[in-house]
């Protein structure tokens, strides 16, 4: 009994600790954005709050929870505030199979750095990216906006179109590792050498279209703002909006582990403790989108669908078939 | 993790699916305290113009249940068909080593009709967007 | 009764609750929603049988790809709550009819079996890795002969998706 009510204590601090990471890492994901993208535009960037701006995510999340919420009229008001919820809900819960380091020893228990090592680990992640694609879809449906609307359904076609290339993309880690745990995945990293070596095309498959399921430029189009307004959240405001927001900005850290963990070697790395290498890998990944975001214009809606189904998915099927023959070899 | 039964399933120990239950737990403890303190603190002013559909200052006019072009609705359906494709290739994957060349051989055929079938969609325009599209 | 016997009941509850929400809301959006939930439910009672491979494809196929595509479907039709009955007699009788042949054959089967051998379920335990090799290699020919049936498929709504989009609109509701 007494280890049971321990093992729940020890648990109920490493949840705490890997949301309050989480959480803290998207918060200040939106100041790195914003500094970064203003020096590459030649501005400056948040500066007011705190020196170099670093209070700014505090001044915003306190602005956000205390503005009004309001909802449309002619909305439908329970699928409308729970829409968010939704999308920022699946982006916190994909972390959950993540690998983040071995194991600490505590009280002469093993502590493993994972939350949760199901077997199916990979198609949890899927299962979860589709759901929330409801997010998006149904935000933009129950707003009774046009605008929001049309980003919402934009938004799905996206989504689905690039999950194919997402989920495609990884068959070939599958079959390098023989096992859809991700634990397993980056253990056979570490005795192989990350899969980045093994599968670049799939990494880039991957890439493209982890950055395409983010929604950010140059796939931002159920957004595009001198398009649609600000698409499927239009009418959000609030902390609702500010759901979708931690979604969008815990969908790129989730993104960024998710290609460390099934390219980069996941949290193994020289010197440095695991979870230290795991976020570095993040931060790069996420760096890097947010440099394309300032470099790359929007794609045209036809480009856009052209690139998942005319190029990402054939690439995938014939990688899958390649990647077989030289496992089986 | 093993399925239930085998290693405890409800050991707080393990990184297993009681592990999983409790940080969804507290995901959505999380999310619903944001959303209260939110309806707690924030202002509430309701008023028309707060309550209607943002068109750039412009009145809306309608309904906004638009209608919007098949091409999506034949995406959603393409993705149903590649979903299920999908699940048999991994199911292959990840037995592939013990499946050897009989099973590389099956899921040869297998891709290859998967491919004819987006080629043959793709020739006939099905994966076209825009007013240049043929019908 | 264990844990195990615990949480069937409860979830078994959840999918009859929210698959009976789902067919008598008027909103359609709504029933899609309720859908997914029940489809989740039989996702998670196929985890509680330890498949969890299954479980996860529930989610990804019924969940996250079929109940999407209804979701378009009806946002593509104007009327999300009709005002009138959406079937007329000769759709939904010959429906009733069936399901409750199908519900008296139930009952049937229940009052009729031995209550002897009722013993418990064994489980479907298997991990991925062994349901992949299964598949494979005792099914493997029905595997071909789905993906000539899905090409079909693909090329069937291919043309009833074009039917509709050089026509009139109400062709495009009838295809859909």
């Amino acid at each position: 009994m007494l280890t049971y009510a321990a093992g729940l204590l020890m648990l109920t601090v490493k949840l705490a600790l890997v949301l309050g990471v989480l959480l803290f890492v998207a918060a200040y994901l939106v100041w790195v954005e914003r500094k970064f993208l203003a020096r590459l535009q030649v501005r400056y960037g948040p500066n007011r709050a705190g020196i170099f701006g670093l209070l700014q995510p505090i001044a915003d999340s306190l602005k956000m929870l205390t503005k009004e919420d309001t909802v449309p009229e002619d909305a439908d008001r329970i699928v409308f505030l729970l829409a968010p919820a939704v999308v920022a809900l699946t982006a916190l819960l994909m972390f959950a199979v993540v690998p983040f380091g071995g194991t600490v020893t505590v009280w002469g228990r093993e502590i493993p750095m994972v939350i949760s090592d199901i077997n199916v680990g990979l198609l949890y992640i899927f299962a979860l990216s589709s759901l929330g694609v409801y997010g998006i879809a149904l935000g933009g449906w129950a707003s009774n906006s046009k605008f929001a609307l049309l980003g919402g359904i934009r938004g799905a076609a996206q989504l689905i179109s690039y999950e194919l290339a997402l989920g495609l993309s990884l068959v070939p880690v599958v079959m390098l590792a023989g096992s859809f745990s991700l634990v397993d995945i980056v253990g056979a990293q570490a005795v192989k050498g990350p899969f980045i070596y093994y599968q670049p095309l799939a990494f880039i498959i991957f890439a493209i279209a982890a950055a395409a399921e983010s929604m950010r430029i140059p796939f931002d189009l159920p957004e595009a703002e001198n398009e649609l307004g600000a698409g499927f959240h239009m009418e959000y405001s609030g902390m609702r909006f500010g759901l979708f927001f931690i979604g969008e900005y815990v969908h790129v850290q989730v993104l960024g582990a998710l290609i460390a963990v099934f390219f980069l070697g996941g949290w193994h790395g020289p010197f440095l403790p695991g979870p230290v290498w795991l976020l570095i890998k993040i931060l790069l990944v996420s760096l890097f989108m947010i440099w394309m975001r300032g470099t790359l214009p929007r794609l045209r809606y036809d480009q856009l669908m052209a690139i998942g189904w005319k190029v990402l998915i054939p690439l995938a099927l014939v990688n899958i078939v390649v990647t077989g023959a030289f496992v089986l070899i | 993790m093993e399925p239930i039964l085998n290693s405890a399933p409800f050991s707080p120990w393990e990184p297993g699916i009681f592990a999983l239950f409790a940080y969804g737990a507290w995901v959505l403890v999380i999310v619903a305290v944001l959303l209260f303190i939110s309806s707690w603190l924030g202002e509430k002013k309701p008023s028309p113009e707060k309550g209607r559909a943002y068109e750039s200052g412009i009145i809306p006019t309608g309904t906004a249940r638009l209608r919007y072009p098949v091409s999506f609705y034949l995406v959603a359906i393409f993705f149903l068909i590649f979903d299920v494709e999908g699940a048999y290739i991994f199911s292959w994957a990840v037995a592939c080593r013990q499946l050897g060349w009989a099973g590389w051989f099956q899921i040869l055929f297998f891709i290859f009709v998967l491919i004819m079938g987006l080629v043959y969609i793709w020739r006939k325009g099905g994966l076209e967007w825009g007013p240049q599209a043929k019908s | 009764m264990t844990v195990y016997a615990i949480l069937f009941y409860i979830l078994a509850g959840l999918i009859l609750i929210t698959t009976g929400l789902a067919i008598t809301r008027r909103n359609m959006v709504h029933t899609v929603i309720y859908l997914v939930f029940s489809f989740f439910g039989s996702a998670m009672l196929f985890y509680l049988l330890g498949a969890p491979l299954l479980a996860a494809l529930e989610v990804i196929i019924y969940a996250g790809a079929i109940m999407i595509l209804f979701l378009f479907i009806i946002i593509m039709m104007r009327e999300e709550s009709p005002e009138t009955r959406l079937f007329v007699p000769r759709q939904w009788l010959p429906a009733a009819a069936i399901g409750l042949l199908y519900l008296a054959l139930g009952v049937l089967l229940i009052l009729s079996a031995d209550p002897t051998t009722g013993e418990p379920m064994k489980l479907a335990q298997a991990t991925p890795a062994a349901f992949g090799e299964y598949l494979f290699n005792a099914h493997w020919l029905t595997i071909e002969i789905a993906s000539l049936l899905l090409l079909v498929a693909l090329i069937g709504a291919l043309h009833l998706g074009r039917e509709g989009k050089g026509g009139d609109a109400r062709k495009t509701e009838e295809t859909s």
